[in-house]
């Protein structure tokens, strides 16, 4: 029978030259499932390969040395440091601007004093090291920073861009280990660049003096020394963001797939004559399912391949904007030129085609089940699709009893934990509701039926509409999944941003703020004191610790070790602490989650030096008011109360908060930057240019309250770019599998609508008809997705959040959102459904007698 | 070339058991043609399924060829179908996608048995020279079923069935069609079995039996 194959083949893919629509639904499902996957793992592939790079480049086991009194570090500094026989090494680092306004990280290093298993040191080619140490120096540099020095690669060995300043790097050479954005030279080189008018090259600047990691066991005096293990690496930081997006990718991937299904289903079931036919003519079962699997290959391989081409595309579109998120949310380097493995090509042909197997199997196995005798009678696919509805309806109440499932081990978990399993409750969630959808969309369709008896015409277009149902059903349940998203995302979004902005508002009390060198505030202080307009300073301080212990109470939250008096936790976690001056305009407004008796009781311990923790740090060590915390302090370890719990969005890291005095007193810690609060109608920018002038302060020392919660806003905005993108894609694609479905059986739908046009139904009225069955099954589908769509947004926010971020959000329910979702779902429907009803309306009475007389 | 013995056949329903078939033993030889008739629901169809191999017996046997149909696996029984059998239907189950000229040939490609000189033989002799590239719903009812004959007969198979092959066709087309059939029957020297309720499709043939409430009863004509 294998010689027949291609007989078989070619008999069955003839079907498709006669319906050209199926293929391109088909072709179209497998090419947007796969784009829309391949382009979200583009751009998690070419990130990872950048935090690969900077993770081999920064978490290189170097311990920093910084001055403890906060001053700049100087070359003074770094010879009394070697004279002492430290092996330490000096590094200077600044920023470029290129001539397309990139900004790029500048890093000048002496490798002979770096330990020489450095990869700073080592990240070298074949060049030797002479020609890195002497003029005119070297430039290494990543193949993916080339674009924003205006170079192509093959021009870039020994190339001298300028810079925006006019200066020229010395000589390029490629270093692809190197991260993004980021040029590495000669510690000598890197102060010629770096100098201005303001600070001339004088051989004295040095950003950071650093040695190899557990050189030195303490910090030399005036020093603190900062471990190599402290900074978390950019992958582990972003890995929440990540998993969102894959997330997001996966669900465009399963939508793409209901189409795929739909696609299936309905050309096998156009097919099913054709198949009897086949039989009877001697093509066994076996070589029938081989010859339509080969079928589903082909077409498989052609939508992989345009899937993933276009998923490249997208990546490369979408990459700024993701690269200027990861920037302003982690801090992470990601490089703007796709950097592709092997493995994802693989991986995308390989997601594509497991996809199409899940899509194509279980037509395939309906089709090598049907009895041969019934395989050519509608009959037999319908009451398949009957028994299919009931195993639906038991698949979805499985599905659900997982979700129930995981709902309960998550609420058992401490709160953090659970992001896959987080993921998994709303991919159950989802699913269930998609399974559920087309038994409750029948069982409606049937009772209306019932009580439209007396109405022959809406009874006919109630019945009518029973039978389009399994065609309709997947591309339903797709849109089912994708506006329940999409309601769930926004509303998620919308109510970050509520959050979000009010917390700006909260936090940001001075309309004017103040960042100069730390030397200078205590000068400023004194002066801005004499003001009259000004009311308050609010100067704040940062440093950092590190958490040793953990003392929790018997009657705190965080010990749950019932009969223990209290409970004691060591720990090593780095955290930053912050320093903010509790004046009377900070404190009514400040946002605090939990507080140890009330917020009065909680900002009078805090003056008195009880501390505050952010909720990313409460959420990861479990920690509540009224607990104990042990910090390493540079006069030796201290104890502090925790005295409440504060919102802070869009930090990655633990942070401490305590009275700007008292960290000054217990960490040393220098000025970081001050609010300067003033009365009504004091004239603020007066007072911003008598502080520039008084204390000769650059032009972006002082910025007011409007610009920093512009920038914030830009950023917070910024953030969801993609996962704007990806929602509406999202939703994009399951209208298009809902237009799809409609015009690959408007054929047979014009054979359905021509007896009752023949009997005397205006076509217009039967278009219309057509319009409200379609439009009434996409209401009735867009208000399950209402409470679906909450019950996500509550997902999301309750659990993804805390687990990912750290933080959990208010939920908030927009009723603009839902009306939007119900808009959505009956216009989708409208203008799929428009087509097809605008072709039966215009089509001509000669047509449609043809149609007539094929019944 | 057919034979059933004591063929017996039996659907489950929602009413219980019903018996379609009982104890039918015939014979079909080589070249010969025979008429089977009888009424509606009366079992005519089941016993044309039995003999394509397209369902098997509950009991008895049937000998398709020398080969014992209820003990062929059922990639067996496809063979069997694909190099023995050709078969005409009422409905004429023509694949809508593929033209005139690849309908006809379909069944020989599958037999690995087209023959282009025959096949352009059959074209003229079915009255569809000129129609090669249209679809089959560009055809009458009766060039359809004349295409669905020649698609039978086009790998030569020693046994044609054929089930109410003029059932869907008006009287003038339904004795042109009959005619060509039979000739065709004659040139290719296959056997025939036709069932028919239609005297005049029976007539012609070399022998007649009639089946009521699945049992043969006796020759009709």
């Amino acid at each position: 029978m294998i010689k027949a194959l291609p007989t078989v083949l070619a008999t069955l893919l003839a079907h498709y030259r006669r319906h050209p629509g199926q293929l391109a639904m088909l072709l179209l499902g497998l090419w947007v499932a796969s784009a829309l996957w391949s382009g979200i793992q583009a751009i998690n592939a070419t990130a990872r390969d950048s935090y690969a790079r900077a993770d081999a480049l920064f978490d290189t086991r170097l311990d920093q040395l910084e001055r403890r009194d906060g001053a700049p570090l100087t070359r003074a500094d770094y010879h009394a440091l070697r004279q002492a026989g430290l092996p330490v090494s000096p590094m200077l680092e600044g920023e470029v601007v290129t001539q397309d306004g990139t900004k790029l990280t500048l890093i000048g290093i002496d490798p002979l004093t770096l330990s020489s298993d450095n990869p700073l040191a080592q990240a070298d080619t074949s060049a030797s090291l002479t020609h890195f140490l002497t003029p005119p120096w070297q430039t290494r540099v990543a193949p993916d920073t080339l674009a924003a020095l205006g170079i192509k690669r093959e021009n870039a060995p020994g190339a001298t861009p300028r810079l925006a300043n006019g200066k020229t790097l010395p000589p390029l050479i490629l270093t692809p280990a190197l991260p993004p954005n980021t040029l590495l030279m000669d510690i000598a080189a890197a102060a010629q660049l770096l100098a201005n008018s303001e600070a001339p090259a004088s051989g004295e600047q040095i950003t950071r003096i650093v040695t190899a990691a557990g050189a030195l066991s303490e910090p030399p005096v005036g020093l603190t020394l900062t471990r190599a293990s402290s900074p978390a690496s950019p992958g582990q930081l972003t890995e929440s963001f990540h998993l969102n997006l894959t997330a997001l990718g996966l669900l465009a991937l399963v939508v793409g797939l209901f189409i795929v299904q739909a696609a299936l289903g309905l050309a096998l079931e156009q097919r099913l004559g054709m198949l009897r036919t086949l039989r009877v003519l001697g093509v066994s079962g076996r070589s029938l399912i081989v010859a339509l699997s080969i079928e589903l290959l082909l077409l498989g391989l052609i939508g992989a391949l345009a899937g993933i081409a276009s998923g490249v595309w997208l990546a490369r579109r979408l990459l700024p904007d993701v690269a200027a998120t990861l920037g302003s949310l982690y801090g992470a380097g990601v490089g703007q030129e796709l950097n592709l493995p092997w493995h994802y090509w693989a991986g995308g042909l390989a997601v594509s085609f497991a996809g199409l197997l899940l899509a194509g199997g279980g037509v395939l196995w309906r089709a090598a089940h049907l009895n041969l005798l019934e395989l050519g009678q509608m009959q037999a696919w319908r009451n398949g699709y009957h028994r299919q509805l009931t195993f639906m309806g038991i698949g979805g109440a499985l599905v659900l009893s997982i979700a129930f499932a995981l709902y309960s081990w998550l609420h058992v978990q401490p709160p953090g934990d659970g992001l896959v399993a987080g993921f998994g409750l709303i991919a159950a969630l989802l699913l269930a509701s998609a399974l559920w959808l087309p038994p409750f969309l029948a069982m409606v369709i049937k009772g209306l039926t019932h009580l439209a008896r007396r109405r022959p015409l809406i009874h006919w277009a109630l019945a009518d509409m029973q039978l389009q149902l399994p065609r309709l059903s997947l591309a339903m349940m797709a849109l089912l999944v994708a506006l329940a998203t999409n309601l769930g995302v926004s509303s998620m979004v919308g109510g970050f941003r509520l959050t979000f902005l009010d917390w700006l508002d909260q936090r940001l009390v001075a309309p004017l703020y103040l960042n100069a060198p730390s030397t200078q505030y205590d000068d400023i202080d004194a002066w801005l004191a004499e003001r009259p307009e000004v009311s308050e300073r609010l100067l704040t301080r940062r440093s950092e610790s590190t958490l040793l212990a953990i003392n929790s109470p018997s009657n705190s939250p965080s010990n749950n070790a019932s009969n223990s008096p209290s409970e004691s936790r060591s720990t090593t976690l780095l955290v930053e602490l912050y320093g903010i001056t509790p004046g009377a305009s900070l404190t009514p407004h400040w946002p605090l989650l939990a507080t140890i008796k009330d917020r009065p009781s909680a900002w009078a311990a805090f003056d008195e030096g009880a501390v505050f923790v952010n909720e990313q740090l409460a959420t990861a060590e479990g920690l509540s008011p009224g607990d104990r915390l042990t910090l390493s302090a540079p006069n030796g370890n201290i104890t502090v109360l925790l005295a409440a719990l504060y919102p802070d969005y869009g930090n990655p890291s633990g942070q401490v908060l305590m009275a700007s005095h008292q960290l000054a007193a217990r960490f040393q810690a220098p000025a970081n930057s001050m609010g300067v609060v003033v009365h009504d109608n004091a004239n603020v920018d007066a007072l911003r240019d008598a502080l520039t002038t008084r204390f000769g302060l650059s032009s972006d020392a002082l910025s007011n309250q409007g610009e920093i919660k512009r920038i914030a806003t830009e950023i917070f905005e910024r953030t969801f770019t993609i996962t704007r993108a990806l929602n509406v894609l999202t939703l994009a694609v399951a209208a298009l599998a809902l237009l799809a479905t409609l015009l690959a059986q408007a054929r047979s739908r014009r054979q359905q609508l021509a007896p009752l046009w023949a009997l005397g139904v205006p076509r217009a009225q039967l278009a219309w008809l057509n319009l409200a069955q379609l439009g009434g099954a996409a209401l009735l589908t867009g208000l399950l997705a209402i409470p679906l769509g909450i019950v996500i947004t509550w997902g999301l926010v309750a659990i993804i959040n805390v687990a990912a971020f750290g933080w959990r959000l208010p939920l908030y329910v927009f009723p603009w959102e839902i009306a939007l979702t119900l808009a959505t779902a009956v216009s989708v429907a409208l203008l799929a459904a428009a087509i097809p009803a605008l072709r039966f309306w215009r089509a001509s009475p000669r047509a449609l007698l043809s149609e007539e007389a094929h019944q | 070339m057919l034979e059933f013995r004591q063929v017996h056949k039996t659907y489950a329903t929602p009413q219980g058991p019903l018996r379609v078939l009982e104890d039918v033993t015939l014979r079909l030889a080589a070249g010969q043609s025979l008429a089977l008739m009888g009424e509606s629901g009366s079992g005519k169809s089941t016993l044309l399924h039995l003999a394509a191999g397209l369902d098997l017996p509950d009991h008895g046997s049937i000998t398709l060829a020398g080969h014992n149909l209820a003990t062929l696996p059922e990639p067996a029984r496809a063979t069997l179908r694909r190099e023995q059998l050709g078969l005409v239907f009422q409905q004429f189950h023509l694949i809508p996608s593929l033209n005139v000229i690849d309908n006809l040939r379909l069944q020989a490609r599958l037999a690995r048995r087209d023959d282009v000189a025959w096949t352009a033989h059959l074209i003229e002799r079915l009255g569809l020279a000129g129609l090669e590239k249209r679809y089959p719903e560009q055809l009458s009812g009766g060039q359809q079923q004349r295409l669905a004959i020649g698609r039978a007969l086009a790998p030569r198979p020693p046994l044609l069935l054929a089930d109410e092959p003029t059932g869907n066709l008006d009287e003038t087309t339904a004795g042109e069609v009959l005619e060509l059939l039979l000739n065709l029957v004659r040139e290719t020297q296959c056997a025939l079995l036709v069932v028919t309720h239609s005297p005049q499709v029976a007539a012609p043939l070399d022998r007649c039996l009639r089946l009521r409430h699945g049992q043969l009863v006796s020759s009709a004509l």
